[in-house]
């Protein structure tokens, strides 16, 4: 695995940040402050900056500071090969990539070049919540174990939002439908298919890590898919629901509505797992997620690892130890409390005040 | 130093697409410095656009209205051009592109919109009738299909097929090769010629 590190990062009017220009080290860097200072969004930036997505806004455009008008996060990338810079600038309706002042291809290309792994309070529901949380983590990995599944994903999105369109406005006897189906089909078959190599590309570090935490109790991790394998078939399938769909409001089979199942001992853990238990299926998640994307990309993941504070919640503290001392490469977390924080190795210190970011 | 009707003009020139308000102040200094004849050629060719320029009557491409009608444009009066082959695309600059090319030697015909649901696209906005009344007056005997590789360029070149299904020709769909989900527009003139020269029955 070859290793690669954020060294520098810039950002501008992202949340509370107005103005932060930080070097960051190799390997452990230790952002603190109180409550609602910016710590959680000085990591977003850094995700923001390596994907282009966010890990806690569902639209993007929300991360733009109060007042102003676009966003602009900067992130210096250093590895064996030299430095290169990529970017992010956020506008209302839109976002404008760069890779080295180059626009990338696709926003998949973006995404793959530095990865990135965050683990972050609100991931409690990879385990405990729908299925949506999960959907994202097999579409994040299937990024790396088939380079066009970013692409099939968001050809299969638009042509079922096309098929409930022509559904809801020209009702189930439109002329178009067959063609949306069969490209839904056609496209989802293939989201499924990467999802599927993504999900064998975790399985086997989940349940080693999980069978470490709780060796008792059998973890196994299931693809739980909604429509027929087959295009033909799942095409037919749409074509028979859609007096339904037309009164769900979307289409009631396909990718969109899967699953990765999770069962401790070949039962939904869903509903009926501990805390414990749920705290560590995460952990196991997630550390499979490192694991599988360094592997597929061969490089060393930066690991995000956002609120390691509370004494209140020791279980989850000691997961994420378990974590970082998993993790080879670089490290950014976040915490109120620096001085429950035991690293070994090189280690950076940062303190987060009303959005300003200063080196202890 | 800006005056109301100047920032007007520059707010007409910052709508056009790639120019942004100082880009467009840059112009408006350039016109006013220059010799006066250029902003006046340009103001009345821009006055005359819409009365000059307008869609050839058989294909949709930009034609230059000469008085006579039917309105035909250069490709549609080339009589060196096949009749039989007829290239289906979405918007003039795809036919642009693909004039670029050089390779083509049939005509077009533009369907100016492509199926689009989620933007109030149905089949009934494309000039599907149109189409075969053409394929049936030329005597087509080869339909290429051209739309984009995008979603809706797709479910576009599905519709056509089975539109003319019935009308006994071959259709042909452009070889994907020119960037997935991209325009036309970009591609540049040797991926969009192997595009089309590596075109394969729909
Ligand atoms: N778009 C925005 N523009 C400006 N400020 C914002 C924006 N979104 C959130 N904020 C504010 O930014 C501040 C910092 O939030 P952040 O979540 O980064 O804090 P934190 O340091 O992680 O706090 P905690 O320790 O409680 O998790 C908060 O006061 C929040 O309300
Ligand atoms: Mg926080
Ligand atoms: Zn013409």
């Amino acid at each position: 695995m070859r290793a690669q590190h954020v060294s520098a990062l810039s950002v501008r009017s992202f949340r509370n940040i107005a103005q932060a220009d930080v070097s960051l080290g190799p390997r452990f860097n230790v952002v603190s402050g109180d409550n609602g200072q910016g710590k959680t969004s000085l990591l977003e930036a850094v995700y923001v900056a390596l994907t282009s997505r966010s890990f806690r806004a569902t639209k993007i455009e929300e991360s733009i500071a109060f007042g102003a008008t676009q966003a602009l996060v900067r992130a210096r990338i250093d590895s064996d090969d030299g430095a290169r810079w990529q970017s992010v600038g956020l506008r209302r309706g839109g976002r404008d990539l760069r890779l080295d002042d180059k626009r990338p291809r696709s926003s998949s290309e973006f995404a793959t070049r530095a990865p990135v792994v965050v683990f972050h309070p609100g991931e409690i529901s990879l385990s405990a919540g729908s299925g949506a949380e999960r959907r994202r983590l097999l579409d994040r990995v299937a990024l790396f174990s088939s380079p066009s599944a970013g692409d099939e994903l968001a050809r299969y999105t638009r042509a079922v939002r096309s098929r409930q369109a022509a559904l809801e406005s020209r009702g189930a006897g439109s002329s178009d439908l067959g063609e949306w189906e069969e490209l839904s089909a056609v496209h989802g078959a293939r989201v499924v298919e990467a999802r599927r190599r993504a999900l064998a590309a975790l399985a086997e570090v989940a349940q080693s890590t999980f069978g470490e935490l709780l060796p008792e109790v059998r973890f196994d991790l299931v693809y739980s898919a909604t429509a027929p394998s087959d295009v033909a078939d799942f095409a037919s399938e749409l074509r028979r629901s859609r007096s339904i769909d037309v009164r769900r409001g979307s289409a009631s089979i396909g990718p969109h509505r899967d699953d990765l199942r999770l069962e401790l001992g070949g039962k939904a853990s869903r509903r009926t797992a501990s805390q414990g238990q749920h705290r560590a299926i995460v952990l196991s998640l997630k550390m499979a997620e490192l694991a599988a994307v360094g592997a597929l990309s061969s490089l060393r993941p930066v690991l995000l690892l956002d609120d390691v504070s509370s004494e209140l919640d020791r279980a989850r503290s000691t997961a994420l130890f378990s974590l970082l001392s998993r993790a080879s490469g670089q490290v950014l977390l976040s915490t109120t409390r620096p001085e429950i924080i035991e690293t070994t190795g090189d280690r950076v210190d940062f303190v987060v005040r009303a959005g300003a970011i200063s080196p202890l | 130093m800006t005056t109301p009707k100047l920032r007007r003009l520059v707010q007409l020139l910052a709508r056009l697409p790639g120019v942004g308000e100082k880009t467009a102040q840059r112009y408006v200094l350039y016109l006013l410095a220059a010799d006066p004849s250029i902003a006046r050629d340009l103001g009345e060719e821009l006055s005359r656009l819409h009365e000059t320029i307008r869609p050839c009557d058989e294909c949709g491409n930009l034609a230059e209205a000469d008085g006579q009608s039917p309105l035909l444009c250069q490709v549609c009066r080339d009589d060196r051009r096949d009749p039989a082959l007829l290239c289906v695309v979405g918007r003039v600059q795809d036919l642009l592109a693909i004039e670029r090319t050089g390779t083509m030697r049939g005509r077009y015909f533009v369907l100016g919109k492509l199926l689009s649901p989620l933007d109030g696209v149905g089949p009934e906005s494309l000039p599907i009738p149109r189409l075969k009344q053409k394929i049936a007056r030329d005597g087509v005997r080869e339909l290429i299909v051209a739309t984009p590789p995008s979603v809706d360029g797709e479910a576009t070149a599905l519709l056509l097929k089975r539109e003319l299904d019935g009308v006994g020709i071959p259709l042909t769909r452009i070889a994907s090769g020119v960037p997935h989900g991209g325009d036309l527009e970009f591609a540049d003139p040797i991926t969009m010629g192997r595009a089309l020269s590596g075109r394969q029955r729909l």
